[in-house]
């Protein structure tokens, strides 16, 4: 690689531009499959498609297993825990955006 | 280099258990963790207890930190003594909690950098993926920008050694591009393995604090101030938008509080956002004589109470 990458293409917005499948998603998040499995049993992802080989996620779930990832790899906490604790982030997340609008910083 | 007391980290004695150890680090870990605390030092305080932890619960190094006797303190100059860690066999490459960790100088004087993923002949993988943030102005994203970015990348020498690197990417911004999404830079990871290919890079986008617009997804909010003369009559105001300034027109009887709708201008994309404009009011201080008087006369000529609704209940 050179120093300075010129980059000129146009890079996908990762939520509106791609989906993913398993292994990918394994891979960008750094998880085993096994958790990712579990994970979409917690409904805390929610790829379309039947099968785990037919599944595709959304730019969206990268993240959300990303951050699942790291509270299982950093508190040992569970799939049904994570579940809860990223539940509980949206939440926190959702009362935060709104008192940001009211202007509440 | 300063001594690291990882006791001390924890709060908790020289003599505690393993089990006191790990319910002090799963209690300070759960407190700071990056994804889950506000707390501004979240992240290097997590880093810190993972590196504690990472000594702390390895028997092995935990009898050889000990080894080193209980009169340093923490932040006290600091060199291994020679042969300090004679004896003691530091197995596997287990060196933290995280993947990628990058430790103190202290932790690496001691325990040495531990080569993770070091090359087998033959082998060949993807390498990583990279994951980093990079700050824009709320107006990049109304028009795009270009930024070059300089990464820090840990990268494997020809003996299997982890050495800190520079790579500078050029990176086009799309216009539209909102808070909290990312750009999938491919192959811009780290490098694969043998005949693999190389890993791609996820750059997070992130807004800078604006002084006066607010933003919440694709919907841009901005105060603004009206005298009280203003809001009761109407006025025409100039506003200026993160694209350039537009007129606009405050209704008669505009209360504090009223949020005026410019469609399609917020973050452009389809859809594009909105823009509100969230009126309020500033009263203007009486201080000389004829403004004291203009307020009498309002009192004079209004009919108003501004409790009036606090009575008629009283509890």
């Amino acid at each position: 690689m050179s120093n300075a990458d010129k980059h000129q293409s146009r890079d996908p917005i990762v939520e509106e531009e791609i989906c993913l499948t398993l292994t990918e998603l394994c891979h960008a998040c750094s998880a085993s499959e096994e958790f990712v499995i579990a994970w979409v049993f917690e409904g805390l992802l929610e790829p379309i498609g039947e099968a785990p080989e037919d599944w595709r996620f959304t730019g969206q779930s990268l993240y959300r297993a990303r951050l699942a990832w790291s509270l299982t790899r950093d508190l040992e906490v569970n799939p049904p825990g994570v579940a809860l604790a990223l539940d509980l982030l949206d939440k926190i997340s959702a009362l935060e955006a709104q008192l940001h609008r009211v202007g509440v910083r | 280099m300063k001594f690291k007391d990882y006791y001390e980290t924890f709060g908790v004695p020289r003599n505690a258990t393993q089990d006191e150890i790990k319910h002090a680090y799963r209690k300070l870990a759960r407190k700071y963790h990056p994804d889950v605390s506000k707390d501004p030092d979240a992240e290097a305080r997590f880093k810190e207890l993972g590196e504690a932890y990472a000594v702390l619960k390895d028997p092995e190094k935990r009898a050889a930190y000990d080894q080193m006797g209980s009169q340093w303190k923490a932040g006290q100059e600091f060199q291994p003594p020679p042969d300090w860690d004679a004896g003691f066999e530091f197995s596997g490459s287990d060196s933290g909690s995280g993947d990628g960790t990058d430790h103190s100088d202290f932790f690496e004087a001691l325990f040495g950098r531990q080569a993770r993923g070091t090359q087998r002949p033959g082998m060949h993988a993807r390498g990583q993926d990279h994951h980093a943030k990079v700050l824009i102005d709320l107006e990049d994203a109304y028009f795009g920008v270009k930024r070059s970015i300089s990464l820090r990348v840990p990268t494997l020498d020809a003996q299997g050694h982890v050495a800190m690197r520079e790579h500078r990417i050029d990176v086009n911004i799309p216009k539209g591009i909102r808070a909290g999404q990312h750009l999938r830079l491919a192959g811009q990871g780290m490098p694969g393995l043998g005949e693999g290919s190389a890993g791609d890079l996820y750059l997070e986008i992130g807004f800078n604090p604006h002084r006066q617009f607010r933003v919440d997804g694709r919907d841009v909010y901005l105060d603004v101030p009206l005298a009280p003369w203003e809001a009761a009559l109407g006025c025409s105001l100039d506003v200026p938008l993160p694209d350039g300034p537009v007129q606009l027109a405050v209704p008669a009887k505009s209360a504090a509080g009223r949020q005026l709708r410019l469609k399609s201008k917020g973050i452009p994309g389809n859809p594009p956002g909105d823009l509100y404009v969230v009126l309020g009011i500033a009263l203007p201080p009486a201080n000389t004589d004829s403004e004291k008087d203009a307020y009498r006369a309002m009192a004079k000529a209004f009919n108003f109470d501004a409790r009036a609704h606090m009575k008629g209940n009283p509890s």
